[in-house]
């Protein structure tokens, strides 16, 4: 059985972020099935949700291999001990301790699309904290667009193990973050199959993707594919952040725009992370009490 | 007909099979011209898959928009859940404005493709 240290270093969730963790899939990759992992902390000062979803979605991943994970607790600093025990990833990685109420959002599993644990623990333990002050129809509402990032990881990725979230309240810059990992098939591969265009950039699939009325669901005998428009468009109404990791292609949607970008190194899943602002002024979307509900639907 | 969603459902009315719940039961009443009432009473979170297997298929066969306007009705769905089943609406006319042939072609490459996988 081969053996492997994953030395994690300080993790944010910016771009460069993002390509640490495809490092580390890569050195996964190269031990092969069966290896024994262990992830040492030593390095790490501190490390946000979209790290700590991707971390536990690769051990499920080396554990579906036939492989052994190893948290390294007495690498652990302080700071890091204490966010990974009270997100509860460390709970589910074998340690005792279970998770605990702060500023984390729970550290989540999913093996199946079961999408009353899920709406029930984004509504629980994401928005319903107190962080933010929303009406239970917009709560309703976040949670239906949030589903998205889930119903799409379930439906497009074929992924072996699961998908994996966790999130934490950010208090001075009073942000909510939520990162979503999966570890199947990438965006960019999806739509290539799907367009027979083995050649497609991955930002040019990532776009492709990112279009309303575009999925790549196999068997598609009805209308599909508004998942990924409809987050978008609530993620810049909101004026949130979305950053999107998948394959080789990468995407950034923001108030400001979207880019969609190729990436040299890629990774065989996808990892979604979105950053809301908890004010509830900018949840106001003039536009919903607009509706007329006198036009006919069809 | 009057269909309680939630009985059907739940109160997250969001994915495939919720919607496909739903298609089986008014797809054929609708078809021999009876009325439909969609009751959402109760149903809190709405996402597009649900309106993607449930309503928006509906265009695909013999029921045309004035048909459905005038034998559909959707009763307490709240202000998302009408935005978000007023885009599938729309996002489904421009599937099924697109000529046969080209669904058909899209419909074959995606089974071949799942075929193989």
């Amino acid at each position: 059985m081969a053996a492997l240290t994953v030395f994690v270093p300080r993790l944010n969730d910016e771009l460069w972020d993002a390509q640490q963790l495809v490092v580390i899939w890569h050195q996964v990759e190269q031990a092969g099935d069966g290896a024994e992992v262990s992830f040492d902390f030593s390095r790490c000062g501190f490390l946000r949700p979209n790290a700590v979803a991707f971390l536990g979605g690769l051990a499920r991943l080396i554990q579906h291999r036939g492989g052994k994970v190893l948290l390294l607790s007495a690498t652990l600093s302080g700071a890091v001990r204490a966010n990974l025990h009270q997100n509860g990833f460390a709970h589910a990685m074998g340690a005792d301790t279970p998770a605990w109420q702060g500023n984390a959002i729970p550290y989540q599993e999913y093996l199946t699309e079961d999408k009353d644990k899920i709406i029930e623990s984004l509504k629980r333990d994401w928005l319903g904290r107190g962080w933010i002050n929303l009406s239970p129809e917009l709560a309703n509402r976040i949670s239906g667009q949030t589903w998205e990032i889930f119903a799409n990881a379930f439906e497009h990725s074929k992924t072996p193990v699961g998908v994996f979230c966790c999130g934490q309240y950010m208090p001075k810059r009073k942000e909510l973050l939520l990162a979503v990992a999966d570890f199947g098939v990438g965006i960019p591969s999806n739509v290539r199959i799907y367009l027979q265009n083995p050649s497609m950039s991955a930002c040019d699939a990532m776009c492709w993707a990112f279009t309303g009325g575009h999925t790549t669901q196999p068997q598609q005998t009805f209308p599909r594919g508004l998942g990924l428009e409809l987050l978008k468009t609530f993620v810049r109404k909101a004026n949130g952040v979305m950053r999107v990791f998948s394959h080789d292609g990468r995407a950034k949607i923001d108030p400001q725009g979207e880019t969609y970008e190729n990436t040299e190194s890629f990774f065989e899943g996808t990892l979604v992370q979105i950053r809301l602002l908890c004010d509830d002024k900018h949840y106001m979307l003039s536009e919903e009490s607009a509706e007329n509900n006198e036009t006919p639907f069809f | 007909m009057h269909i309680k969603v939630k009985e059907l459902v739940g109160e997250n009315a969001m994915t495939l099979d919720d919607g496909e719940a739903i298609y089986s039961r008014i797809h054929a009443p609708l078809t021999l011209g009876e009325t439909v009432e969609l009751d959402f009473d109760g149903v809190q979170v709405f996402a597009s898959p649900f309106f993607n297997a449930g309503i928006g298929r509906l265009l695909g066969g013999d029921l045309t928009t004035e048909m459905l306007n005038s034998r559909l009705r959707f009763d307490h769905l709240s202000d998302f859940g009408a935005r978000v089943l007023r885009r599938v609406i729309e996002n489904a006319k421009d599937y099924y404005a697109a000529p046969a042939d080209q669904r058909s072609e899209i419909d074959r490459i995606v089974h071949d493709n799942a075929v193989a996988a």
